[in-house]
């Protein structure tokens, strides 16, 4: 990572799967002003001890294994500016809609949840109230079912849908490293929420030709007369 | 001279007086009844389909079903709104215009309903692209002749004033994407349906005159729907439909084939060249010469009506097909046709690629429905040749969204121009006797080219997985379009070289 004479502090993020072994460095550009500051890297806030200094830049290595090894690292320059490159180390991001899913009642729904590296377990969690409820597919095989299209991507299929399915769903994916999750929103509406609008049209339409159809009667039966 | 009455029987079901003052009033008054509805006709008609881009997002995620045969629920859509047409003439002669008009808001009215059960993308194909695509034709073809029809005095305004509410069509894209966002498709398509089925009452307006000198007119203009079984729509008219001028100059062009007049007519038909200048200075000439048709075809009324019953001479004139120069010009209509749609289905569907939002997506249609409306320059014929090239080179790059504005500006430019293009160069090309029948041609090659670019597009994008190749396309094919010019002056040469021959 190069830090420049600028004043902005840099930001990088690295996505990982597996356990391994990575090695985070920061270096000096030569043009910059800073001479011979003084480096300190941090987790978090936790100064770390067991750095490596070369002749401009200054690394750090990590061996990776569980969750807690995972968070934000930075580095730190102090010279007469301080200047900072900040590491985040975190799981593969689940992608999924963030507008809402629109369905009506009866319906059926799908929510589709994916990621770019494989998952080893995918688990649905449907949010009532506030409490996060495991949805199991086998209990409920006739209203919920699970598919799991490969390895990066899983769908949510809700059947016979009802006013109460309505809401927040949560996608959880396993990684050997911890779990990420995805948040997605359903919405169920009834059939009267559009048709209201789409009868108080055919109403206006309605109107409109019979007063059409009327004013023809009447001009008709004028001239017949005249 | 009842042969020549025929079934004209929309001019006879006004009341009895006929000819009264009363009824003349009440058909003039309502000549503006007849500019709104075709007014609204464009708002709706253009409006869906330009939204269908948003629609085509939607459908994708919800129904399923790869680019390509999602892009052809709205190419069977737009097409048949070209190849639609002579079979609405037909029905249009049998029926008379209201009822024609009313069956087609019924069609697209009952198309949308039917599609919100739709499950599955050939349902839509039937549902939304055919039942929709008749329906719009019989819209479009039946509120064009009856303006002709109508605005008699004032054809060029309310013709112009008719086909703004084009320009109107901006607003319907941030609406549908409004709709989707409370509704989701279904919802919209609903909504959609009770929208369109406003055009029943519109249709009502279209009162069949009674005078009986538009009642000739109007027999001739029938004739002329008949001919335009063999050019559904012109080009001309913004590549959005048929004109009457059009079939104002066929029944022009009837005289000439039975008496052999060529050059009053020519006159006619020049005006047909520009139909849809909106400067009404132009149509001012035009205006008066086909004032005249009338009173030229009663001239010829009793030859006419011998031949009414046999156009099928000059229907299947297929000598435009021995022509090269038909070729240098279908070849760039088609060209530009295919360019033409791909961009209005794919630009939100490729936003989102880009990571805008949909509702984002919609503006870019909307921006570039309004900036169509909004260009009239009418640039010499080299400047809009090279105008279309220009166009292509911007769609190339579409990364940034600050890029991406001016895009859609640009695209715009390009169908318009090309518009206004096409007909001065028919008629420098081919000349003025045998233009409609080119134009038929053209126009059905157009309708099909219509019908397959956004699916071609689409199949592109299932087989790269990225937009940026049926934006290509239509670019490429924008810039194939102008090349076939640069043959021209050889064509012409080789023309000259046979009639020596």
């Amino acid at each position: 990572l190069l830090l420049g004479a600028s004043g902005a502090s840099v930001k990088r993020n690295i996505t990982l799967v597996k356990p391994t072994k990575v090695e985070l460095s920061c270096k000096l550009h030569k043009n910059s002003n800073l001479k011979s500051p003084q480096v300190t890297w941090k987790k978090g806030n936790e100064t770390i001890s067991h750095t490596v200094k070369t002749e401009n830049s200054w690394s750090v290595q990590l061996t990776i294994l569980d969750s807690s090894m995972l968070g934000t690292y930075s580095c730190i320059l102090k010279g007469k500016e301080e200047f900072s490159a900040v590491f985040h180390l975190h799981v593969p991001k689940i992608e999924a809609k963030e507008k809402p899913i629109i369905t009506y009642i009866g319906d059926a729904a799908v929510m589709i949840c994916s990621t770019h590296y494989p998952s080893m377990a995918w688990t649905w969690y449907m949010t009532n109230g506030t409490k996060q409820v495991a949805i199991n597919d086998s209990l409920q095989a006739d209203k919920y079912v699970i598919n799991r299209k490969s390895a990066n991507e899983t769908r949510l299929r809700i059947c016979k849908l009802t006013k109460e399915d309505g809401g927040v769903y949560w996608c959880e994916a396993a990684f050997e490293l911890g779990i990420s999750k995805g948040k997605l929103e359903l919405k169920v509406l009834s059939i009267s929420a559009p048709l209201k609008p789409f009868l108080a049209i055919v109403a206006e339409v309605t109107i409109f030709v019979t007063t059409i159809f009327l004013y023809e009667l009447y001009s008709k039966k004028k001239e017949k007369s005249a | 001279s009842s042969a020549g009455e025929r079934k004209e029987d929309e001019e006879l079901e006004a009341p009895a007086a006929g000819e009264s003052r009363g009824t003349k009033g009440a058909a003039g008054g309502w000549a503006w009844g007849v500019v709104f509805h075709f007014f609204l006709v464009n708002v709706l008609v253009m409006g869906t389909l330009k939204t269908f881009g948003i629609f085509f997002v939607a459908f994708r995620e919800e129904v399923g079903g790869s680019s390509e045969q999602v892009s052809w629920i709205g190419s069977i859509m737009s097409s048949l709104r070209f190849l639609g047409a002579p079979l609405v003439a037909v029905v249009c002669r049998r029926l008379g215009e209201r009822p024609t008009s009313i069956l087609g808001a019924g069609l697209v009215a009952g198309g949308c309903l039917l599609s919100t059960q739709a499950t599955s993308v050939p349902f839509l194909c039937f549902s939304m692209g055919f039942l929709l695509g008749m329906g719009f034709a019989c819209l479009y073809q039946a509120a064009a002749v009856m303006t002709a029809k109508r605005c008699r005095a004032r054809l060029a305004f309310s013709n112009a004033l008719a086909r703004s509410g084009m320009g109107l069509t901006f607003l319907m894209a941030p609406f549908t994407q409004l709709l989707i966002e409370f509704y989701g498709w279904q919802g919209t398509l609903l909504i959609f349906g009770g929208i369109m089925l406003n055009l029943v009452p519109s249709s009502m307006l279209l009162w069949p005159g009674s005078t009986r000198q538009p009642r000739r007119a109007a027999e001739n203009q029938h004739l002329g729907s008949l001919m335009a079984k063999k050019d559904p729509e012109t080009p001309g008219g913004c590549l959005d439909g048929s004109t009457h001028r059009e079939l104002q100059s066929h029944s022009a062009q009837e005289a000439p084939t039975v008496e052999g007049l060529v050059m009053p007519h020519g006159r006619d038909v020049s005006g047909a060249a520009n139909p849809c200048a909106l400067g009404r200075l132009e149509k001012s000439t035009p205006d008066s010469s086909s004032l005249e048709t009338p009173s030229k075809a009663k001239k010829s009324y009793k030859p006419l009506a011998a031949t009414k019953k046999e156009p099928s001479q000059p229907l299947l004139d297929f000598s435009p097909l021995k022509d090269p120069v038909f070729f240098i010009f279908t070849w760039s209509f088609l060209f530009s046709h295919l360019a033409y749609f791909v961009p209005f289905f794919h630009l939100v569907a490729r936003a989102r690629t880009l990571g805008m939002s949909s509702r984002d997506g919609s503006y870019l249609i909307a921006v570039a429905g309004r900036q169509r409306r909004l260009l009239h320059p009418f640039p010499t014929e080299k400047q809009r040749q090279f105008g279309q090239e220009i166009v292509p080179a911007m769609s190339w790059d579409e990364s940034p969204w600050q890029r991406f504005s001016p895009y859609p500006f640009l695209q715009t430019q390009s169908p318009p121009v090309h518009a206004r293009v096409a007909p001065t160069c028919w008629v420098d090309l081919v000349g003025v006797e045998k233009l409609h029948s080119y134009l038929g041609f053209a126009a059905f090659f157009a309708g099909i080219a219509a019908m397959g670019g956004p699916p071609l597009a689409g199949w592109l994008y299932d087989y790269t997985q990225t937009y940026v190749c049926s934006f290509l396309f239509a670019g490429a094919c924008a810039l194939i379009s102008p090349i076939s010019f640069f043959f021209e002056p050889s064509a012409q040469k080789w023309k000259l070289k046979k009639a020596n021959l």
